[in-house]
Order: structure tokens, then C-alpha cells, then sequence
């Protein structure tokens, strides 16, 4: 199907570079034990992928916990999980949201007519509208998401978010690889998933997850807003 | 006056490295990295991109950067898309050689800032053109009224009013604010030959204290952690993980958590270091230097010393003990508000583990009390012996330019900050001096790369003071607070728009290059260019009588630090290594270098305490076990405990300075009217009051709530969201409140910053300047500003 449909996009619009992949499973282990909430993931995926003001493909959870003085702060760095049953990509009606052979999850915006579906589906928060893409057929203002940097892994790149990441507490790799930094660090380390009840399994992965920040992820239909930079909201206030 | 502008040759030297590659010439380039390697070839990219390898400047930690830029073919011109980490630069990597060249692989680290910089280049706020102010009135929030000139009248305007000075033989009374981070060498010389005592940095002001209190004590101002190799760090008020300035920081200190070491942060907040920390000692504002001597107390009663090192490198040792003897624990319970257990037990825990590092933040060098409370902190490093050894604070080892002398006639004028005995560069200093006119009233004033209004304490009485000035010359990339007051504004570049060359904040021997990835983008005159056209004009001279400015190539200028540093590498040579950075391979990060023995050269003395003077008089080594060694660079060669040279000194105050680290407590304390201590402090998402123009970064953080403890914030009916004033003696400002458990209820705080009202549109009017709340004064015996020194009343508007 994934094949098919890929042909059909090849013929019909000519993206060969972006749906055409290796083989295998992309995908990314976060260790919040180096994370420091700098935001420096963020704003190197806003610069690689032009992500337009107001959204964020790649964002920072941060959370204050007890009460003084025995009170911390955690950080959730998010992206799109890379699901390997995704949501989104089963309820678009048009099959603009399909997988590629290595796992990863796009959006062809030539296709996608803005209907919002997977963003209402997306049980991450992972999507948004994003203006500037889209085409003159069918208007501005199509799905965008993290692409785990497609354009970067194909050319044998790690993703703009990893390569900024100050404590290095990104890994990037593939899993069937036996030998791939991520699965090495999988296989050595306890690794946590958001909302693994859902069944989507997710290939973002977290070492040292305090399940209170994972537990707070509710589905919330913020469109434009980005959990953690909400002003007023105490506790989630982007601050450090 | 005639005026010379050389037009810039920007592509000289970069002619190979940036000229229009194809995608298959990229891997053979010079200049890249494996990532961007890898990146010429993906096929989404359709135009060839190149990466330029340079050092950031988004504040003053000067991390290294990749800037990966495109040319445009059909219009010739060349955009910055975007900027990476730059593998090769150790200050985003590690401190320690050994780390650095084992785990160079790990990649670089480059903060949200840094990520940032492309839109401060393509900022539509930024200035374009010298502007002549028409408005004479000068004031906060008055329109200067700015006209459009061109480069040649500002230059000559600039020169002729500098020529007046000079010529009435006044020019010492030319005042010098510089960022202290770029194109360093060449504003001093500028200033020496002009014959001004008056270069001022901002760099080294905001860090004086610091480095008084650790030359008076260990002889070594700019010591640094060896976080990665550590077992136990003990921060007091410093806060690396979130103000990130160099980026290797945050990486060795995250590394040496997962080598077991021990994080404690003492600090009234819980900064997002200590929230990495295994222990917060949330402590009183401005109490660091009590809890020290209590610490130092246990160790000495319980005998957990290094004696092998306070037998031979330490002086006055004894008095100190008995100095602290009553220096309980529970003496300092009562003024730090942390108890008894937790100062004993820390103090075990900090003899016990070795090695240790210590260090102290601008938590305790923006109080008044800041030099005495850094050498009771350093004294417990040398109580422990854990000084310049391997995972302690070790002294580092920088070079790798050779700052050429340039003879300049004797300047006999006092320096503005002459009050202050161990004056560094303090900006009160001199600011003060144009209030009081003591000892003399500066006249004409250049800002550089900088903003003085916002960055320094008292935001109304530097705006008094810098409007006073006869004639106000500015430099920067946008128009801003001080701008405002500015007769003649100059447009600066970015990090992307020129070249230098900068020592790596490291402890061995490395220097990076900055190069333009494009040429300045609205075609102005770069900083050095600026200035050497200015020196040019005044025919400044030597004092062999050469015209020093004369024809003078800044790359030259740089070429020559280069060359005759230990690399001796041309700028060319060096823009062909990785990363456009060199590294020392041999000499790598030393310790104990206090050990290393000297051989007494001919012509010296030793005095009667043991001290190896050369012919003279300079004192280079102390005789331990009959034998000389280097010791430590303070009078006495050794670690001081007690520094009796203190007592014939006075403070700006004109009181005597104490021979002990003395525990005073601070100025502001809270009263009935104003209640509550009031601190600030550095975040990620910015840098100082530089950043906050900038879309991306003020995206992140856009405003600064005042953090307020619940239990505070209940008795006085506030919740998260209202608009409340908070008011010091000195002043007010009104902002939003936050009510959260990681501040002590007595203290509330903000981040500083913000606040501005003529940066740009995407900076003014939002958050509010702390500055307006806290005093324009300066710690008494280095001129420090005293930012975190103020006591708040707050209330619901």
C-alpha cells in the first residue's frame, strides 16, 4: 500500500527525494537525565525547517514539581513520536499523511486539502496548520509536523534538534540495526513512551521519564499554542 | 578635516573558501564538517550550500558555529540560513584537553541563542545608516529625532569632536564602553594612543569581584571548574546550566554527574543548575559568605583538612582557625536560614570527596559584601586542597595570541574608577565620575557593541548620567536605550559580517577565527574599520611618533597576534584547519602547577618569609622544603588565608579592608516597608538586554513574571496572572506575578532583561526592566555592580 501510494505520488507530483527511503526504523531516544530545558532543539528545528512563528515542530515541556523546599522542574523535550501504527495517517482522507520504509511519517502538502483530521486524531499534539505550506490548488495552510528531518537522515545527516542539543541528550538512529547508537542505548537503559496505552508505539523514546510530566499530556485542541509556552499557565510556563 | 574610508575587502582572504562551490566541490572545500559533508549531497536541497566555519557572538561565551550559507545565482547576493554547532571548537565541547580530544566525536554544543543568531542578522530593526540626533533634549523616552547621514560626515563629525578634546589636552576625558568581547586589542590600543585611561569592559565588570577575591586569595583571576573530571561540585549563586555562556559548561557538568559526581547549588532560587543538582540550599540573599565560614568551622574542628597542602602552600592558616572558631554552624543557621544539619553535613561531605570543585556566580559577586564572601569560598577549596588540581578549580593555561605592544606616551590621568583598589573595568565607576565630576567630568563618550542603560543597575541615574556627556557616540546593531541618548549612532555588524579573532575560554592554549559568511548587509563600515578610519583621521600616534592607524589592515593587525603566538599560524592557515580552530595538541590542560619547581635566576633574593624575588623585585616562587617553587601568583606565593597587604588598602568607601574573609552582612535588608529580598538572574532564552529583539528567542520567553513564593504571594491576595508593582526604595516597576515553590518566601526575582522601550518592535514594552527597581551602586573595593542587591515592597495594582 505504502508502495503504491508512494508511485502514485512519485507520478503525480514528483517528490522522489522525500518518499523514497531506506529500509528500516528511525528513531530517537531522549535522556532527560542531561536534558536542561535550554530550547535549543527548538529553535535549531525552527531555523533547519522554517518553521513558521507561533508553531513548533520541536518544543520543550517543562513542569514544576512539590513544594519549596523540596521542588524540582522537569522538561519534556516533544516532537512527533513516529508511530509505528500512526494515527494520523489512518484517518486522513486524501492519504497525504502516509510512512516511508524507514519509518518515518510525512505530510505531502501538495496533497493534503487542510481538513485538520489527523490533527484532531494526532493524540501527541505533534501537528499543526502550517500557513506557508500547501499549494495553489488546494490553498494554503496544510498538516505540518516534525519529519525527523527527513531531508537531513537522507542525505546521511543526524536531525538539526540532535545536532544542536547542548548535553548531547539526543540519540538518533535505527533500530533494526543491531549496532546503531540507539538501539545500543535502548538495550542498556529502562526507555519510557508517551501514552503506550494508546497502541501507537511511539518511536521517541525517554530515559528517566517522571511519569507525572508524561501523565499530563491531555488532549487539549490548542492549535497554534505549544504546551509549555502557554503565558499565565503556572507550572507550564515556558520560564526556567 | 579630509577622511579616508577604505573600502573593505571582504573576499580576500575567503576567496577560496567562499566562492560559488558546485555540490560535488563542497567535500573538497577546506572549511567543513562530516554533518555538512553529508548534507551537500541531499538531493531536497537543490543548490549548493556552504558551510563557513566562525564563532558566535550572541553573548560572551564566544561558542563555535558552522554558518551554512547559500548563494543566490541569480542575483549574486548570498543569504545565511541557518547556523550548527562547529564540532572543532572546544568551548562547545570541554575545558579539559583530555576530554576534549577523547570525546571530540560527541559533537559540539550550541545554546538556543546561538541557534537564534540568523535573525538577529536579519533583524528589520536593525540600523542601517549613521543617523545624526536633531533633538537636543535628551532623556528616557525622549525622540532623539534621528537624521540620516552619511558615513563620511559621521566619521568626520566623530573625529573633529575627538580632535577638539585632544587638541585642549583633554583627552583623557574621552570615556570608552565596550562589550570586552570583540575586537578587544584594538579599542584598548585606540584609547592608550588617544590617551584615555577610560576603556571600560562590560565583560569583565559584571565578573570583578569574582576574580578579586580568587587573585587575592589563590592568585589566579579567572580560574575555572574541571567539572568533567569531578566528584563533588559545589556551586554558591552560579547558575552555568541556564545562563549557558560557554557551551562546554553545561556538557562537562552534565558529564560529571554521569561520572558520579555530586551537584550542590546554593542559591535563593532554584535555577535550572540546581534543579540538576542533587541538593538546593536555598539560602538567604547575600549569607554565602556566613555558610563558608560555618563550613570552614567544621572542617577545622573536625579535622578534615589537607594538612600536606596547608603546611606548605597556605598562609595563615592559624589565625583563620582561630578566626572561625566561633563561626558555628549555628551562628550561621540563624543568618542563612539553613540549618545546622545541612551546613555540617555539606561541609563533611565537601571534605570527604575528592576531588572537588568550587565556584562561585554572580549570586555572590553582585552583593556588596562580594570580595570577602568569594575568599571564605576559596578558602574552603584550600582548606581541602583542592585548588589546580585534576577535577577542582584549576587555573587554566589560555593563549595563543600574542597581544602586540604598542608604545603609547604616559597617560598621568587617573582612571575614572581609580576609587576601587582592585577596579576592573567597573562602569559605575565611571558613571558615577559624570554625575559627581570627581575626580573629573568626562566629556565626550563611545558606546561600543553595547547597552549601558539597560545593563547596568539604576536604569534613571545612567540615563542622568550618560546624557551630562557633552557628545555621545554609539555603535550597535539596533537603536536602543542608549542609543536614545546618542548624538551620532553607527550601525555595527553581526558575527556573520566581520573578522576576528578570539582565545578560547578553555585551559590550554586555543584560538578560533571569526570570518564573514557575507559581506554587511546594509554595506556599513565594521567596527575596526570604524575605528581605525577614526585613529586615521587623528592622526594618533605612537610613541616612537608612527602613525599607528595609518593605512592600518585589521587582518594584519590579527595576523600579527597569530603569528607570534604559540601557533604561528597565518590567518590563512588557520582559516584552512578544521573548524577554522587551533588547538594546542601538546600542551594540554595542566595541574598542579603551584608544584612546579623554579630555578632563582640571577640577581634574586629571597626574603625573610621564604619568597623568591627576581632582580626586579617581582616575586616567582616561595621555598617549600628548601627548594623553590612557582607557588601561586599572590604576594606571598601562597594560598593567602589571611592577607595582611589588605589592610593598607582602602575601599571606594574609604574604609579599611579586612585582612580576614570577613562575613558582613549585605546593605539591603529587608524592613518593615520593604519587605522582601529581590534578586534576578540569566535564562536561556536570552542573553543579557541584547537578545530580546530577536523573533525566535522572544517566541521562547517573552516576558519576565516575578516569581513569588505561594505562601508570600497568599497573604498578600496574589495570584499567578495579576498585575502587580514591586518597589524598592529606588524605584518601581510594574509587572505580572507567578507564583511558584522555587523561590524562598522571603525573596522574589525575576529574569533580567527585559523591559526595553526603544530596542525594536518585537522587544519594547514587553516584561520590565529589573534595573529600575535596584540602585545604580558598585560593590566597594572592585566597583562590581551590585545587581542583586535591593529590598521590594510588592502589591496588586
Amino acid at each position: 500500500m505504502a508502495k503504491e501510494r508512494i508511485q502514485r505520488i512519485n507520478g503525480e507530483w514528483g517528490r522522489p527525494e522525500i518518499v523514497e527511503s531506506k529500509e528500516g526504523q528511525l528513531a530517537m531516544v531522549i535522556d532527560l537525565r542531561r536534558c536542561i530545558g535550554c530550547h535549543s532543539c527548538s529553535i535549531a528545528c525552527k531555523q533547519e525547517n522554517q518553521v513558521p512563528l507561533t508553531f513548533y515542530r520541536s518544543w520543550v515541556k517543562q513542569m514544576e514539581k512539590g513544594t519549596y523546599p523540596l521542588v524540582s522542574t522537569f522538561n519534556l523535550p516533544r516532537l512527533c513520536n513516529q508511530c509505528e501504527k500512526p494515527v494520523c495517517v489512518t484517518v486522513c482522507p486524501v492519504t497525504a499523511t502516509f510512512k516511508r520504509e524507514d519509518g518515518i511519517t510525512l505530510v505531502d502538502s501538495r496533497v493534503c486539502v487542510g481538513c485538520k483530521a489527523c490533527i484532531a486524531a494526532c493524540p501527541y499534539d505533534a501537528r499543526f496548520v502550517n500557513p506557508k505550506k500547501g499549494t495553489k490548488y488546494f490553498g494554503r495552510g496544510t498538516a505540518d509536523k516534525c519529519t525527523f528531518c527527513a531531508h537531513r537522515v537522507d542525505g546521511g545527516a543526524k536531525p538539526a534538534c540532535v545536532l544542536a542539543c547542548p548535553t548531547k541528550a539526543r540519540y538518533f538512529g535505527d533500530l533494526e540495526d543491531p549496532n546503531s547508537e540507539v538501539s545500543r542505548i535502548i538495550a542498556k537503559n529502562p526507555v519510557q513512551t508517551i501514552k503506550p496505552h494508546l497502541g501507537t508505539e511511539p518511536h521517541v523514546f525517554y530515559i528517566d521519564a517522571s511519569s507525572e510530566i508524561m501523565g499530563r499530556m491531555e488532549m487539549k485542541p490548542r492549535l497554534g499554542r505549544v504546551e509549555g509556552h502557554g503565558g499565565g499557565d503556572s507550572g507550564e510556563h515556558g520560564e526556567e | 578635516m579630509s577622511i579616508k574610508i577604505t573600502r573593505r575587502d571582504f573576499l580576500k582572504l575567503t576567496a577560496a573558501a567562499v566562492g560559488t562551490v558546485a555540490i560535488g566541490d563542497v567535500a573538497s572545500a577546506a572549511v567543513d564538517c562530516d554533518d555538512c559533508h553529508k548534507l551537500a549531497a541531499v538531493p531536497a536541497r537543490k543548490q549548493p550550500h556552504q558551510w563557513i566555519p566562525s564563532y558566535c557572538n550572541m553573548c560572551g561565551g564566544m561558542s563555535g558555529i558552522h554558518i551554512d550559507i547559500l548563494p543566490n545565482e541569480i542575483t549574486g547576493e548570498t543569504m545565511v540560513m541557518k547556523v550548527g554547532p562547529n564540532p572543532y571548537n572546544p568551548t562547545g565541547v570541554s575545558n579539559n584537553s583530555k576530554d576534549y580530544f577523547d570525546n571530540i566525536g560527541e559533537g559540539s554544543a550550541l545554546c538556543a541563542r546561538g541557534n537564534a543568531a540568523v535573525e538577529l542578522l536579519y533583524d528589520p530593526d536593525r540600523l542601517q545608516k549613521p543617523m545624526r540626533r536633531t533633538n537636543p533634549a535628551k532623556g528616557r523616552g525622549v525622540e532623539p529625532k534621528f537624521e540620516e547621514i552619511t558615513w563620511p560626515e559621521a566619521i568626520a563629525e566623530i573625529s573633529e569632536k575627538l580632535g577638539t578634546l585632544k587638541a585642549a589636552g583633554e583627552s583623557h576625558k574621552l570615556v570608552w564602553f565596550a562589550d570586552g568581547q570583540n575586537y578587544k586589542h584594538l579599542q584598548e590600543d585606540f584609547c592608550n594612543l588617544y590617551g584615555t585611561p577610560n576603556h571600560f569592559q562590560y565583560n569583565q565588570n559584571s565578573d570583578s569581584a569574582r576574580k578579586a577575591a580568587l587573585k587575592i586569595s589563590m592568585g589566579e583571576e579567572n580560574a575555572m571548574l574541571d567539572a568533567v573530571e569531578s566528584k563533588y561540585i559545589l556551586l554558591f549563586g552560579s547558575n552555568p546550566l541556564s545562563s549557558i555562556k560557554h557551551g562546554y559548561e553545561v556538557r562537562t557538568i552534565i558529564r560529571g554527574i554521569e561520572n558520579g559526581a555530586r551537584l550542590i547549588v546554593v542559591d535563593p532560587y532554584l535555577s535550572f543548575t540546581a534543579t540538576k543538582a542533587h541538593e538546593w540550599l536555598p539560602i538567604k540573599p547575600g549569607t554565602d559568605g556566613a555558610f563558608a565560614l560555618a563550613m570552614a568551622h567544621v572542617i577545622i574542628k573536625e579535622g578534615l583538612f589537607d594538612e600536606e597542602f596547608i603546611d606548605h602552600w597556605t598562609l595563615g592558616f592559624n589565625d583563620f582557625a582561630n578566626f572561625v572558631k566561633d563561626k558555628t554552624p549555628q551562628w550561621a543557621e540563624d543568618i542563612t536560614g539553613l540549618s545546622k544539619e545541612i551546613i555540617t553535613h555539606t561541609a563533611r561531605e565537601l571534605a570527604l570527596t575528592k576531588p572537588a570543585a568550587i565556584d562561585i556566580g554572580a549570586g555572590v559577586t553582585q552583593h556588596s559584601n562580594a570580595v570577602q564572601t568569594g575568599r571564605a569560598i576559596a578558602a574552603l577549596a584550600a582548606l581541602t586542597g583542592q585548588i589546580d588540581r585534576r577535577g577542582t578549580i584549576v587555573f587554566p593555561n589560555m593563549g595563543g595570541l600574542a597581544r602586540q605592544d604598542v608604545s603609547y606616551d604616559d597617560i598621568t590621568e587617573p582612571s575614572l574608577d581609580g576609587d576601587y583598589p582592585f577596579a576592573d573595568n567597573s562602569y559605575i565607576g565611571a558613571l558615577d565620575a559624570i554625575t559627581t565630576g570627581k575626580p573629573y567630568k568626562p566629556k565626550i563618550g563611545v558606546v561600543m557593541g553595547e547597552n549601558v542603560v539597560m545593563s547596568t543597575p539604576g536604569t534613571n541615574e545612567v540615563v542622568n548620567a550618560l546624557k551630562a556627556l557633552e557628545f555621545l557616540v554609539v555603535v550597535g546593531t539596533h537603536i536602543n536605550e542608549t542609543s536614545e541618548l546618542a548624538d551620532i549612532v553607527l550601525p555595527a555588524t553581526t558575527q556573520f559580517e566581520s573578522y576576528d579573532l578570539n582565545e578560547n575560554y578553555i585551559t590550554w592554549p586555543s584560538v578560533a577565527l571569526r570570518q564573514p559568511a557575507i559581506e554587511p548587509l546594509f554595506n556599513q563600515m565594521t567596527e575596526y574599520e570604524t575605528i581605525i578610519a577614526l585613529g586615521e583621521n587623528l592622526k594618533l600616534k605612537t610613541s616612537d611618533g608612527e602613525e599607528f592607524f595609518k593605512g592600518l589592515d585589521y587582518l594584519e593587525y590579527l595576523e600579527a597576534e597569530l603569528k607570534n603566538g604559540p601557533s604561528g599560524l597565518s590567518i590563512a592557515e588557520l582559516q584552512k584547519l578544521d573548524g577554522a580552530v587551533w588547538t594546542d595538541k601538546v600542551n594540554g590542560t595542566s595541574y598542579e602547577k603551584y608544584r612546579q619547581k623554579v630555578v632563582a635566576p640571577s640577581g634574586s633574593q629571597v626574603d625573610s618569609d621564604g619568597v623568591l624575588h627576581d632582580s626586579n623585585g617581582n616575586a616567582i616562587g616561595v621555598t617549600v622544603w628548601d627548594t623553590f617553587y612557582n607557588g601561586f601568583d599572590t604576594k606571598s606565593r601562597k594560598f593567602e588565608f589571611v592577607s595582611e597587604h589588605l589592610e593598607d588598602l582602602n575601599d571606594a568607601n574609604g574604609k579599611m579592608i579586612n585582612k580576614m574573609p570577613v562575613y558582613t552582612p549585605v546593605e539591603a535588608i529587608p524592613s518593615w516597608d520593604y519587605p522582601l529580598y529581590l534578586i534576578n538572574w540569566h535564562e536561556s532564552a536570552h542573553y543579557s538586554v541584547n537578545t530580546q529583539n530577536n523573533v525566535y528567542l522572544n517566541e521562547l520567553k517573552w516576558d519576565n513574571p516575578v516569581a513569588i513564593h505561594p505562601k508570600t504571594a497568599e497573604k498578600l491576595n496574589i495570584k499567578t496572572g495579576d498585575k502587580i508593582e514591586v518597589e524598592s526604595e529606588y524605584g518601581k516597576a510594574s509587572m505580572l506575578a507567578l507564583l511558584t515553590d522555587r523561590i524562598r518566601p522571603d525573596t522574589v526575582g525575576w529574569m533580567h532583561g527585559f523591559g526595553h522601550w526603544r530596542m525594536g518592535d518585537v522587544a519594547d514594552g514587553k516584561g520590565a526592566n529589573v534595573y529600575d527597581v535596584v540602585p545604580m551602586k558598585a560593590e566597594a573595593i572592585t566597583g562590581n555592580q551590585m545587581s542583586k542587591e535591593a529590598v521590594v515592597d510588592i502589591r496588586k495594582e
